[in-house]
């Protein structure tokens, strides 16, 4: 055999395909490669997850606008109010709502109102207001009207709209003493959206401090603090509130007094978030990341503050805002029994505790219309809050 | 009856009324229980010599229904159906009732009462001197039922009246010093009771009954000895007690507690009218017991026949609306008091500056002027009330024009003369006065929280007074706390209802005037000096408070109807240039309901606790039904709206 | 079983001890007392009161004991059986509450029943066809009763049924029938008023009840066995009632504890408005005179009722819901 003999394996190698490395740049990921949209979704964070998910919830948005915008009118009552809620017009006592007209005689003349042609029914004892269409009295926009202190602070007059010159703007009315019904309602507004959310904060606080000292450390403390809930819950709870306004001392001022109710509020329902964070508490302390932590030798106060509450914070802020309305509702039912907000403060549940009697329901049933305001602040948190549960857990 | 019988029988019994007492006609209701025998016929029930009531006679039958607010309110059928020993007339004069006749001697000292001959308890049982007795010595000083004495109204400085028994039908009480307190405490709305049913209450009384039979009763009522027993079972007053016999023209007959009660017709009362009828004429008082809240709304549906207790006047437009839905008619009654709401300057605040201010009569007087009245009784009154101070109305014996004008015109630039005269001259940048130390001036009244009609007359006084520069913090608290910083000098100013009784005459002893009482606001630590006897509170120290007091122990020993009058006017003349409460305005009318078949009831009247006794003066036992009967409440509505 | 029943029967002692302390405190912490308050109405209205003898039936009554002492007082008559004695109406605390317990659960009994009636096809409907428009406008219907405040709703309503309806305004019959015996005409009377109480305080529990159904039924059709019983062809209505529905009816059971005190007390301000003769307005009047022994043993005996009922439902749903009695405890 010849040495020449063993070319054909080399000839054969040397017809192998040769070896490619291609020279573009290599992406390890690219066969997991998402598109933009994909990218969003799977990169997307907790809370904008949650967002979407709302969005879905439409009368949750609508409801969240409708709050939005009776949150920031709070904040310039004193320029949307077309009187200030003191003000009072001893010729137009219980004067019935005025509505506003455009047209006259097939005219537009812009927004007015009709003046009253005002008699005192001896007989009865009643005052009839006739609108007199005649009378027209023209409304102002972006006017000087009643004087006011805005906030308390800065003395001004501007309104958004205002009567005519020596007219009167009546919208939904007066009351006994001729004050405009839909100024106070407004006014009234500031004490009663933010009691909800002082006494919200008050829950909050407590529901997450004791409940999650229950949830953490188990054992006979939640059992104590199960029991504590227990009794608090199935307490009834006209007593605890008469008990509680009644520790109140006279003395105090009337915004000493609202905070001291919102804090009996706040006292009495925060019960339902410290429930809601120990059965969380109680079953995500078993997980992983909580162990990791512990043996990493961190504080239990830590624990559940850095840890754990963040994980369920969506949870917590759903049920907070289930809670407003009914603190909301408390001031009202407080207000009725006499011991909560009392005049000359304004608020929702004053405007409602003078109209409960007969007369008004009877005669000048104008004067319930502040209900209108409460059944739509407390429906709208209610949705709200049932959206954001909803949508707390977004990958459901 | 029918018509033309009773025609008859009332002409027959008016020619005999001319010749003595009417022949008496039984009573339909109780015709059948004299018949198979369960009550006498009516000459055994009615006393010898019955009290004739000389007004248009009516036909008996009926149920009456009444809307009350609670349990105790059963009291008021004992304050409505004014059974007195001596009463008031509607024209405010007292007159005897219960008793026959009486006499009152010796300038006050000496009452001497005779009984009617055959006056019957509501049982059947004698009315005589021996319940006088009773009462008297076995439980009035009795150390166990009445531990703290006999009443305040039986002592004159302390001393005990001599009580004397003549004759079974004759009592009388004697003190060395004159006690003009005596009738008008037994005419009063809630009287003194000097004589309670002994037959019936001696088997609770230790000293009458058998001690064991008493220990048994006394354990099956779980009270905790016989006194206690004895107490709760024999308040004439209270009136919660079915068996107890009464004198009153109806007595209870459902035991408490319930939703409704039933008074049924005394048949032995004292009282007939021309024809020879015995009174009352309605045969049952239905009492429903509701919320007071509810009270106007229910009595706006047609469940009241005579209503006016928790009406007030802001229902009335909507009662006169319910008018025409239902059957009764709304009336308006005049009412008594100074001044419906009234601000009292607390003269014993604790705060030396301020108690200093408020005891300046100059300052008193400025916040009077600065108070327009016209704008309060046009807006909260519907101008019907009558702009004043708060004292004695037009209609006392003792009114003088310039008692109620006094200080009372809205005059600010007066007030604000009289402020700056007080060296309150400089003011702050919203216009507002300050005190000499630099503290702005404002005033904080204080209210028991539980009406809405104080809160408007603040809202509408605070608008004034910031315009002399006074600036008006209201305060509404709850009622205990309210007196209870009013009391001890806590609170600076409170607003309250105004004197009680506008009508006074020179015989009634000044007892609002002067500072005697805790209750009254302005000064209650002096009217406890003098409640306390000296052991609390603290003797009045200004001119003004001695001289009342002088006055008002002098009215006491006064002998004659001139002196008490002279008194009166003196009294009265200091109020008005003192103004130590500071009026705003009176005579707001009280609604009162009334169905359209019952006939009787005054168009107007005065609507008074004392003397009054609301309905009592015009002694509802004579109110009848112009139908025949009246038993069911309508079952719908007569149209819709 | 039987241990977590007696564990739960020994854990109630100390609680019911608790509650009654608590109770106490809560009607002495006003300032004053019954007698007090009674004095101050009385004289404000112009009525003479003996002073004296007010000082005298403080002491008979131990008003002069300190606190911890009447505490005790009242609390050994609780155990005893010994209600007290109510002031306001001069009658042992039992004569007083006797009556109105009847007409009380009529009243509960009527309203829970209605809640019940009203949530439950609106929360299946509600979770079932969920974001619809017709979902939302059901849910809105339920929830305008949690809105609204009930006290202005009961007296618009009284006005209106007696303006059309020629009802009598407040009370559970007319008038007349009060102290008739019962019959026909009494209790369509009772019917006649019932409806009001009955949706006025019927209406605001229902937002609850249908939100809590409404996540739990969501909660279990999301589930694979449900998915699996559609995929294999179970008719929709079976697939939804026989098994996704029976688990979410665990917070009907359980709630049953927690409506009778939120009736009670939630009826408490209705039944002052509409003047109906339960125990709502009594309780009320107590506190607010400070009846000490109605009020306090009117509370002890609400309190005991609640924790007696939670106990109940907590043995109900452990027998209703296997997994619970296996895993040996209740987790909510």
């Amino acid at each position: 055999m010849s040495v020449e003999t063993a070319s054909p394996p080399a000839a054969a190698a040397a017809e192998r395909l040769p070896h490619y490395v291609s020279p573009q740049p290599f992406d390890p990921y690219s066969a997991e490669e998402m598109t933009p949209q994909q990218e969003r979704y799977y990169m997307a964070s907790q809370w904008r997850m949650m967002w979407w998910k709302l969005k879905r919830h439409r009368i949750a948005v609508a409801s969240g606008v409708i709050l939005l915008a009776m949150y920031l009118s709070i904040t310039v009552s004193e320029f949307l109010a077309p009187y200030d809620y003191q003000s009072r017009h001893s010729d137009f006592i219980y004067a019935p709502p005025q509505g506003i007209h455009l047209f006259h005689d097939g005219r537009l003349i812009g927004p007015y109102v009709a003046g009253f042609d005002y008699h005192l029914d001896m007989r009865d004892l009643r005052r009839v207001y006739t609108p007199n269409l005649r009378k027209i009295e023209k409304l102002r926009f972006l006017c000087h009207g009643d004087h006011y202190s805005f906030w308390g602070l800065v003395p001004g007059d501007l309104h958004l709209v205002c009567p005519a010159e020596g007219g009167t703007l009546f919208l939904l009315g007066t009351d006994r003493l001729g004050r405009d019904l839909l100024s106070r309602i407004l006014y009234g507004a500031r004490i009663s959206l933010t009691i909800g959310l002082v006494g919200v904060a008050v829950s909050f606080t407590l529901g997450i401090v004791i409940g999650g000292i229950a949830g953490y450390y188990g054992g006979w403390v939640d059992i104590l603090i199960q029991r504590l809930i227990e009794i608090i819950q199935s307490f009834p709870h006209l007593p605890l509130w008469m008990a509680l306004s009644a520790i109140l001392p006279v003395t105090w001022s009337p915004l000493l007094v609202y905070f001291g109710i919102t804090i009996i509020l706040g006292l009495i329902e925060w019960t339902h978030l410290g429930r809601a964070v120990r059965s969380k508490l109680l079953a995500l302390r078993e997980e992983d990341f909580c162990t990791a932590a512990l043996l990493m030798g961190a504080k239990p106060a830590r624990i559940i503050g850095r840890h754990l509450l963040p994980s369920f914070m969506s949870h917590l802020i759903a049920t907070a805002t289930l809670t407003i309305p009914s603190m909301i509702l408390g001031e009202t039912a407080l207000s009725f029994l006499g011991l909560g907000l009392r005049p000359p403060i304004t608020s929702w549940g004053v405007l409602l505790n003078e109209a409960q009697n007969i007369n008004v329901v009877a005669l000048y049933p104008w004067l319930m219309l502040p209900v209108v305001p409460v059944i739509v602040m407390v429906l709208a948190f209610n949705f709200l809050g049932d959206g954001l549960r909803d949508a707390a857990d977004p990958y459901r | 009856m029918t018509r033309v019988a009773a025609a008859l029988l009332l002409f027959l019994a008016g020619a005999a009324g001319a010749f003595g007492a009417p022949a008496l006609i039984e009573t339909p209701s109780l015709a059948s229980a004299v018949a198979n025998g369960t009550l006498p016929p009516i000459a055994a029930r009615v006393p010898a010599e019955p009290l004739i009531v000389d007004s248009a006679p009516g036909t008996p039958g009926g149920d009456l229904h009444m809307l009350m607010a609670g349990s105790k309110d059963t009291r008021m059928m004992v304050v409505y159906g004014y059974a007195r020993l001596v009463g008031y007339t509607p024209a405010l004069t007292l007159a005897p009732d219960l008793v026959k006749s009486y006499e009152d001697e010796d300038g006050d000292r000496v009452f001497t009462f005779h009984l009617r001959p055959g006056h019957k308890w509501s049982d059947g049982a004698p009315f005589t001197a021996e319940d006088f007795r009773f009462w008297f010595e076995d439980v009035a000083q009795n150390k166990m039922i009445s531990p703290s004495g006999l009443p305040p109204e039986l002592l004159v400085e302390g001393e005990k009246p001599r009580v004397e028994f003549p004759d079974p039908l004759t009592v009388r009480y004697s003190w060395s010093r004159p006690n003009p307190m005596f009738l008008p405490a037994l005419a009063g709305p809630d009287p003194l009771f000097i004589y309670v049913p002994a037959h019936y209450l001696k088997q609770f009384h230790e000293r009458y009954a058998e001690k064991d039979k008493l220990k048994a009763l006394v354990k099956a009522a779980k009270q905790r000895n016989w006194a206690a027993l004895f107490n709760k079972l024999s308040n004439g007053y209270r009136n919660d007690n079915p068996d107890l016999p009464t004198l009153e023209p109806w007595m209870l007959r459902t035991r408490p507690p319930a939703d409704r009660f039933i008074f049924e017709r005394n048949p032995y009362f004292h009282r007939i009218d021309a024809a020879g009828r015995q009174l009352p004429y309605i045969d049952r008082v239905l009492m429903v017991i509701a919320d007071s809240k509810i009270i106007p709304a229910k009595t706006g549906a047609g469940e009241s026949d005579l209503q006016a207790r928790y009406l007030r006047f802001d229902n009335y437009t909507f009662l006169k609306e319910a008018e025409e839905r239902n059957d009764f008619t709304v009336r308006l009654w005049r009412t008594a008091p100074g001044s419906q709401l009234a601000l009292y300057p607390n003269l014993c605040y604790n705060d030396p500056v301020w108690r200093k201010l408020l005891r300046d009569v100059r300052f008193r007087r400025a916040l009077s002027l600065a108070i327009d009245r016209h704008e309060i009784n046009q807006a909260i009154y519907y101008g019907l009330a009558k702009e004043g101070q708060n004292t004695v109305l037009p209609q006392s014996p003792l009114y003088k024009p310039e008692f109620r004008e006094a200080w009372a015109k809205f005059d600010l630039p007066e007030a604000n003369r009289l402020l700056d005269a007080l060296g309150l001259d400089k003011r702050d940048s919203e216009g507002i006065r300050l005190l000499p130390d630099g503290q702005p001036l404002q005033i904080i009244v204080e209210s028991a929280g539980q009406s809405t009609e104080e809160a408007d007359v603040l809202e509408l006084i605070r608008d004034t007074w910031r315009e002399a520069g006074i600036k008006l913090f209201s305060k509404p608290s709850q009622l205990t706390v309210f007196r209870n910083r009013v009391f001890s000098g806590e609170a600076m100013m409170a607003i309250a209802n105004g004197i009680d009784n506008g009508l006074v005459t020179a015989d009634m002893p000044p007892v609002e005037f002067a500072p005697v009482s805790q209750q009254q606001l302005q000064w209650p630590k002096w009217g406890q000096y003098y409640e306390d006897k000296g052991h609390a509170g603290e003797p009045p120290d200004t001119p003004m408070g001695r001289e009342l007091m002088r006055l008002f122990n002098a009215w006491f020993d006064a002998g004659t109807k001139d002196q008490r009058r002279a008194i009166w006017e003196n009294i009265l003349t200091i109020y008005a240039e003192d103004v130590p409460t500071i009026g705003i305005a009176a005579g707001v009318p009280q609604p009162v309901v009334v169905n359209n078949h019952l006939r009787n009831v005054p168009e107007e009247g005065i609507w008074n606790w004392d003397p009054g006794a609301h309905f009592g003066i015009y002694h509802p036992d004579h109110f009848w039904f112009a139908k025949d009967e009246r038993v069911a409440l309508p079952a719908a509505p007569a149209a819709p709206r | 079983m039987l241990g977590y029943i007696v564990q739960r029967l020994l854990i109630m002692v100390p609680t019911l001890i608790v509650i009654s302390i608590v109770v106490f405190t809560i009607i002495k912490l006003p300032p004053g007392d019954y007698f007090s308050t009674y004095v101050a109405e009385l004289q404000s209205e112009g009525e003479a009161v003996d002073l004296q003898k007010i000082e005298f039936l403080k002491k008979e009554y131990g008003f002069d004991k300190p606190v911890w002492e009447q505490y005790l007082y009242w609390a050994g008559g609780l155990l005893r059986g010994d209600l007290g004695y109510s002031f306001e109406y001069n009658l042992p605390v039992r004569d007083i509450v006797g009556d109105k317990l009847f007409l009380t659960f009529i009243v509960s009994f009527a309203t829970v029943l209605f809640t019940y009636v009203v949530a439950f096809p609106i929360g299946i409907y509600s979770a079932t066809h969920q974001y619809s428009w017709s979902d939302h406008a059901l849910t809105l219907l339920g929830f305008i009763g949690l809105a609204t405040p009930n006290f202005l709703l009961a007296l618009v309503l009284l006005y209106l049924a007696n303006i059309y309806l020629g009802v009598s305004i407040g009370g559970l019959m007319d008038p007349r029938y009060l102290d008739a015996p019962w019959s026909l005409a009494k209790a369509q009377s009772v019917f006649a008023h019932l409806w009001i109480p009955v949706i006025v305080i019927g209406l605001s529990g229902t937002a609850g009840m249908i939100r809590r159904l409404r996540a739990n039924l969501l909660d279990e059709l999301q589930k694979q066995y449900v998915t699996t019983a559609r995929a294999k062809g179970l008719p929709p209505f079976r697939a939804l009632v026989k098994y996704p529905l029976r688990m979410a009816l665990n917070p009907f059971i359980s709630d049953i504890g927690s409506l009778l005190p939120h009736i009670i007390s939630g009826a408490a301000v209705v039944s002052v408005v509409m003047n109906l003769p339960t125990t709502g307005p009594m309780l009320l009047e107590a506190l607010r005179s400070q009846d000490m022994y109605l009020a306090g043993s009117f509370l002890m005996f609400l309190a005991f009722l609640t924790v007696i009922g939670m106990l109940i439902s907590d043995l109900a749903l452990a027998a209703l819901d296997p997994r619970i009695r296996l895993s040996g405890g209740v987790s909510r």
